[in-house]
């Protein structure tokens, strides 16, 4: 059955030292309780037993010493500073007193920039938060330290840890990094443009999500568009092209990683869908909406449907809290129910000189406690599962649609090239977009850079 | 006495050079010592369309903005080395935007052209016009990019112009008027003329500095739509620090360096005249 088939059926760095009791908002409270359970965790478990047993890392505390750096594009903003500064820091530095950490923040826009400068000058921070497909290309070429070596199974992560968001920080059989967050891709209607329009529930259909789209797109009388019926352009067109695809039950590689698969007859069909939404039914004007927007069309209701962050919860919480029971998740129909997901994953440097402080640090940032603090901040699924039972996930329907998910979702990357291609897809998918190239063309090209880039 | 500069110079412009070039022959992703590859990464940047529409951008970047800025700049100049009420206020006001930085100039920029809530497209629609997708239609992007970069240009040009048009003998205006010169006449046969150095100047640096335009294109439109407004500088970027591939960027500078040792060759052969 083919798709269209089966759907008509920033940066700044600081050493950070504890200078006074945190403050810690009540909001936190809560989710600071997890601290305590950090000892229990598996995770933690394998990394402190490893390290007593190589003597390279401390279960005793005393023994973990030196100045460290942490690179993350996680914590970003003024908030996402005073969590980790005010409020986690302080309680590493409780346990590992002699351990101090200097803090180099950065966007995941700007990560590649951070590590190749990093690894250029032979300063590559000891600490990485890094994404999904990340993790491929630098323990490929011997950056990351194996934690496996420190004991550190799979199996052991996947006891703890959301299993689809394992693989991620794993290499060559081995763990090079720990999840600490998952978020995902997927459609979200506003409900309350939807009944205005006659329509009490989201599209299970293809082709009722391009009726419906059309009938909620709204333009002036002089055409110019004023509410889009399904918005694909706030998102990177990378990750909405990827949602798309993987909802059609197509890949971005074949099964070992070796040659590009998203030029198949199902990665076409799926671009060929959102091409149709803007050329044909007309639900979105390109250049309406971008990434570059402050305020998600959804929110603002310039849009009734979309394909949005897992995030939008948070977003919408802060800028109009009324609107949150409006907001209705569901997955793109297409020929396979489908999710992108994406992910943050601690790892540690392989050349780091105080490996003990480093390791404690990762085993830090993992634990509960501070995992669903830095979550509730980016608004983001908890990697670890006994979070999901916590308040902010029962709380968050977006965590909790992405959750009950998992199991359709695909994350992007594979091959250790991953971050040299990953820049590539979306100007061939905007040339689409923009009707310059077919989708066939237009991913058949793609395919052709992919394989010259993979040594295909 | 002339060694610590001899020094400066090879340590801090002719090393980093050399090992540009050096590298420019290797394949060099950063993990691994570079492997010699002769020049094979100016065959890929050859047969890169994204490369050569990347170049193509600049030229049309630097046709447009340099002369369009420098015609801008040299007109308030003359009119500001007038004597003016509120001359200096005025003449800060047009220098502003180069001590700016260009992300902040960008960032007012991106509201400028916002399709929905941006200024241009509500002046436009008060006359009737209607708005564009300034950033995100192709047609139109590269436009909006050379509009900014234009505008930004003007202030330092104005003030290579006003302190060149500071040292024109005014007996030259004097004898002129005399003559029963006109204004435009005098513009012509006299300022013109006179200014011609600072213009060469002004040229060379507007093309070096046109050429090498980045921190507008990375915050307005990171090269996009489609690729639309990615420049030269934008793509030696993207190789070296999104794709790893260090070789390759250095070759694409080291054409980046020849366009603009040609431009300027091309730029004092124009230029050439009464200076020499």
């Amino acid at each position: 059955m083919n798709f269209r088939t089966a759907r008509q059926t920033s940066t700044s760095q600081t050493s950070t030292r504890p200078a006074s009791t945190p403050h810690r908002s009540a909001g936190r409270r809560a989710a600071l309780r997890y601290t305590g359970l950090g000892t229990a965790a598996v995770l933690a478990l394998a990394l402190s037993a490893c390290s007593a047993e190589d003597g390279s890392a401390g279960a005793d505390s005393d023994a973990v010493s030196g100045d460290i750096t942490l690179l993350t594009p996680i914590y970003e903003g003024a908030a996402g500073q005073r969590l980790l500064e005010d409020e986690l820091l302080p309680q590493f530095y409780e346990q590992y007193p002699d351990v101090t950490v200097t803090v180099d923040y950065t966007n995941f826009a700007r990560l590649n920039e951070k590590l190749t400068t990093g690894v250029v000058s032979g300063l590559v921070p000891d600490v990485m938060m890094m994404g999904v497909g990340w993790v491929e290309a630098f323990a490929d070429k011997g950056v990351l330290a194996n934690l496996s070596e420190s004991g550190i199974s799979v199996a052991d992560l996947e006891k703890s840890t959301t299993p689809e968001i394992v693989q991620a920080g794993v290499w060559e059989g081995d763990v090079y990094g720990v999840p600490i967050m998952l978020d995902a891709r997927f459609g979200v209607a506003r409900m309350d443009l939807l009944r205005e329009a006659g329509y009490d529930a989201p599209p299970s259909t293809w082709a009722e999500l391009v009726e419906m789209a059309e009938a909620l797109t709204v333009r002036s009388e002089n055409g110019a568009l004023e509410r889009a019926g399904f918005d694909v352009l706030s998102l990177d067109a990378r990750q909405m092209y990827e949602t798309m695809l993987f909802s059609s039950g197509g890949s971005l590689f074949n099964d070992d990683n070796t040659a590009p698969a998203f030029n198949s007859a199902e990665g076409v069909e799926a671009l060929e869908s959102v091409v149709d939404l803007i050329h044909t039914s007309k639900v979105e004007d390109t250049g309406y909406s971008s990434t570059k927007e402050t305020v998600n069309p959804l929110i603002n209701g310039r849009a009734a449907m979309g394909i949005a962050h897992n995030n939008l919860w948070t977003q919408t919480l802060e800028a109009a809290p009324e609107l949150l029971p409006e907001l209705e998740p569901f997955l793109i129909p297409g020929d396979a129910p489908g999710m992108f997901v994406g992910g943050t994953l601690a790892t540690m440097s392989k050349g780091s000189e105080h490996p003990a402080a480093a390791q404690a640090l990762l085993e830090f940032l993992a634990s509960p406690g501070p995992a669903l603090a830095a979550n509730e901040q980016r608004g983001n699924i908890p990697a670890l599962t006994e979070l999901l039972d916590s308040e902010y996930a029962q709380g968050n329907r977006l965590v909790q649609f992405s959750m009950e998910n998992l199991d359709v979702a695909k994350r992007e990357g594979g091959p250790s090239e991953w971050l040299g291609l990953r820049g590539e897809i979306a100007p061939a998918i905007e040339s689409a977009l923009l009707a310059q190239k077919t989708p066939k063309q237009a991913l058949d090209d793609l395919a052709d850079v992919f394989a010259g880039k993979m040594g295909g | 006495m002339v060694t610590p500069a001899v020094a400066h110079i090879g340590l801090w412009t002719a090393l980093p050079v050399l090992a540009t070039f050096a590298l420019s022959l290797t394949d060099y992703n950063i993990f691994d010592a570079p492997r010699w590859i002769g020049i094979d990464n100016y065959i890929q940047i050859w047969n890169d369309p994204t490369f050569r529409l990347a170049t193509w951008n600049t030229v049309v970047y630097t046709f447009w903005t340099v002369p369009v800025s420098m015609a801008i700049a040299m007109v308030i100049a003359v009119a500001l080395n007038q004597n003016l009420w509120l001359r200096t206020w005025y003449r800060t006001a047009f220098f502003l935007p180069q001590v700016t930085a260009t992300v902040a100039i960008a960032m007012v920029w991106l509201w400028i052209y916002n399709p929905q809530q941006g200024l241009l497209n509500a002046a436009l629609s008060v006359i009737g016009i209607p708005g564009q997708a300034w950033l995100a239609d192709p047609d139109w992007s590269l436009w909006a990019v050379i509009l900014v970069g234009a505008w930004q240009g003007i202030g330092i040009k104005m003030l290579i112009y006003i302190a060149a048009l500071q040292n024109v003998d005014n007996s030259l205006y004097e004898a002129a008027s005399v003559d029963g010169a006109s204004v435009v006449r005098k513009f012509f046969a006299i300022t013109l003329p006179m200014l011609k150095p600072a213009t060469f100047f002004v040229l060379v640096i507007s093309i070096i500095g046109a050429f090498q335009v980045f921190d507008q294109i990375y915050v307005l439109t990171d090269g996009g739509p489609a690729n639309a407004t990615t420049m030269m500088t934008y793509e030696v970027y993207r190789s070296a620090f999104q794709n790893f591939q260090m070789g390759l960027a250095s070759a694409q500078s080291v054409c980046l360096f020849a366009f603009l040792l040609v431009m300027t060759l091309i730029s004092r052969r124009a230029t050439r005249g009464d200076d020499e």
